[in-house]
């Protein structure tokens, strides 16, 4: 089964582990962390824009930073860019030990063929769990619709796989001062039973960007068991010149 | 302007993916040996550069040039299936090699070269009285690589090449999915899932309803994109889109036609394909005979009767 974590935030953290030390535990813990940064106005700043890149590098995944109104596609694409990814580098070290060839492209073009065939039945067929992460502060409130439909929009794409897909959804701050995170959705696979999803959360000024993933973590760790054959993974992953793009339309 | 914002990049392109290059630049094959000159670029795909290329003079093809050898790949064999299953017309994917360029490996493949231009392009230049013709020959396509057990996905007017008295043919497959499969590429504009019409199971549906939207966003783009932005995702359905649809006289004659695509209603490819023969050609019949006449001629003829009775009055008077 693979694990992804998307965190959607619009800034820096600012309380308590660092998140790019807790994507790094995600990472070792076979999880890979994504993070869509949504600006819709102004600009991010030097500090938060540094810190989402750090985070996806960190946590084996890919970054962006969007508007809301790209918020959908972007959750989509980083997605299925990342499946793609951590198949083709599971097959890459086979590969390697296997064949002693650098990667799928060292193949001849009819070889090629083949176990990219294969790598695509993968990607279509593999279990997927992704749990979204979304920061919750003050000054993403006007984005949160464009994240509620962002998250239906990926479950729908999800529903179509051959493969198991499910999707849970996390927001933080808590409401207290002791919980860093909360669960908005459980494990789901269907968008219409995901119901509304941020209707009374009540808007708190601090980002514990970090502790929240590391109880997103802890979520992942205690409903979906230990990590099978993804673990195979030794390297963050940069998947070509591809990874730091999102690119048209495609979906998971 | 709205393919351009279905199209856009979310985020910073690399430069090597920018940069496009020179005309004359030679592609020489690692594997197989062939050269090819590149002589200028005729697209961005979603993930490499399409130039138009030759072997010698007058003799040319499209080559996809690709970052990732996996992922252009996985175009490659979805071009050579198709060329397997569709049997019986020329094929499209005629050499697929590596080459060395600037000390970088990448890959590419070497396409039929498919002269046209874009649909909406074609549209503005030759009249949208194209539109009979040019839809059916899009559904016939269709229908062959449904048949196939193909699903084209990514339908957009880019993506539909008008030639010569309005032939069609589709280009850049890589979006295409096996039917039953999750649709691996699309446009949110033209996506049944955006329009809460349906799911994202790769289908013959979900490319007629990405069909019955082209030619809502073809002839009436406008209003459609305005639609877009002042729907909240809640209220995107089908419903909103015929009211588009039947305030538009120049949809007139497929309006029933477009809301059976938009609503999942057609049984087959081939059955949308004789019903918009026939939604187009009921349009073309001559209107009933009193209505052809115009005003001044039935005018003139009135003021004829009139004036020869009042002659023969006077005549037979006298």
């Amino acid at each position: 089964m693979m694990k992804q974590i998307l965190l959607i935030t619009d800034g820096g953290s600012n309380v308590g582990e660092s998140p790019v030390t807790a994507a790094a535990q995600a990472y070792a813990e076979g999880i890979t962390v994504n993070v869509a940064g949504v600006v819709d106005e102004g600009t991010i700043g030097e500090y938060g824009a540094t810190e989402i890149a750090d985070i996806a590098r960190a946590g084996g995944g890919i970054s962006q930073i969007v508007t809301s109104r790209q918020l959908s596609k972007t959750v989509q694409m980083m997605t299925r860019q990342t499946v793609a990814g951590t198949i083709r580098q599971a097959v890459n070290q086979e590969l390697r030990q296997l064949f002693g060839v650098n990667d799928v492209g060292a193949l001849p073009p009819p070889k090629r063929g083949e176990v990219v065939k294969v790598m695509e039945e993968m990607e279509e067929t593999m279990s997927l769990s992704v749990a979204l992460l979304i920061d919750a502060s003050a000054s993403m409130k006007p984005k949160l619709h464009a994240v509620e439909e962002a998250i239906r929009d990926l479950t729908l794409s999800l529903q179509a796989r051959t493969g198991r897909s499910q999707v849970s959804v996390f927001h933080f701050p808590g409401d207290s001062q002791y919980s860093y995170c909360v669960m908005d959705a459980g494990w789901h696979s269907n968008a219409s039973n995901l119901g509304s999803l941020f209707g009374k959360i009540r808007m708190r000024g601090t980002t514990p960007t970090g502790p929240a993933l590391l109880q997103v973590v802890d979520y992942i760790r205690e409903t979906c068991g230990k990590i099978g054959k993804i673990e195979l993974m030794d390297e963050p992953h940069a998947s070509g010149g591809g990874s730091s793009e999102v690119r048209s339309d495609n979906v998971v | 302007m709205l393919l351009a914002a279905g199209r856009a990049r979310c985020g910073v392109t690399t430069s090597s993916e920018k940069e496009t290059l020179a005309r004359g630049t030679e592609i020489r094959g690692k594997w197989n040996g062939k050269v090819y000159r590149l002589e200028r670029l005729l697209g961005l795909g979603s993930n490499g550069q399409v130039y138009l290329a030759s072997t010698g003079p007058r003799v040319i093809f499209a080559i996809k040039i690709g970052h990732e050898a996996a992922e252009l790949q996985g175009e490659v064999n979805i071009l050579a299936s198709l060329d397997r299953s569709e049997k019986g017309r020329q094929p499209f994917l005629l050499d697929v090699d590596d080459a060395v360029i600037d000390g970088r490996k990448i890959p590419f493949y070497v396409m039929r070269y498919v002269p046209g231009v874009p649909l909406k392009a074609y549209l503005k230049e030759h009249g949208s009285h194209w539109m009979g013709v040019i839809g059916y020959r899009l559904l016939e396509r269709l229908s062959h690589l449904h048949e196939a057990g193909w699903v084209f996905g990514d339908i957009k007017s880019d993506n539909i090449l008008v030639g010569e008295y309005g032939r069609v043919e589709l280009v850049d497959y890589g979006g295409a999915s096996a039917i039953g499969r999750s649709v691996r590429q699309f446009t949110e504009i033209y996506d049944r899932g955006y329009w809460s019409a349906g799911s994202r199971v790769a289908d013959p549906a979900y490319d007629l309803f990405a069909v019955g939207l082209l030619w809502l966003h073809a002839l009436d783009g406008k209003r459609l994109v305005q639609l877009t932005r002042t729907l909240i995702p809640q209220n995107r359905h089908p419903r909103e889109l015929m009211k588009l649809v039947r305030s538009n006289p120049k949809l007139q004659p497929v309006e029933g036609w477009i809301e059976k695509a938009l609503t999942g209603q057609f049984a087959s490819t081939r059955e949308s394909t004789k019903e918009w023969r026939e939604a187009v050609r009921i349009s073309q019949r001559p209107k009933p005979a009193d209505d052809r006449v115009p005003g001044w001629m039935a005018g003139l003829l009135g003021a004829a009767i009139v004036l020869s009775t009042t002659l023969a009055a006077v005549w037979l008077l006298d």
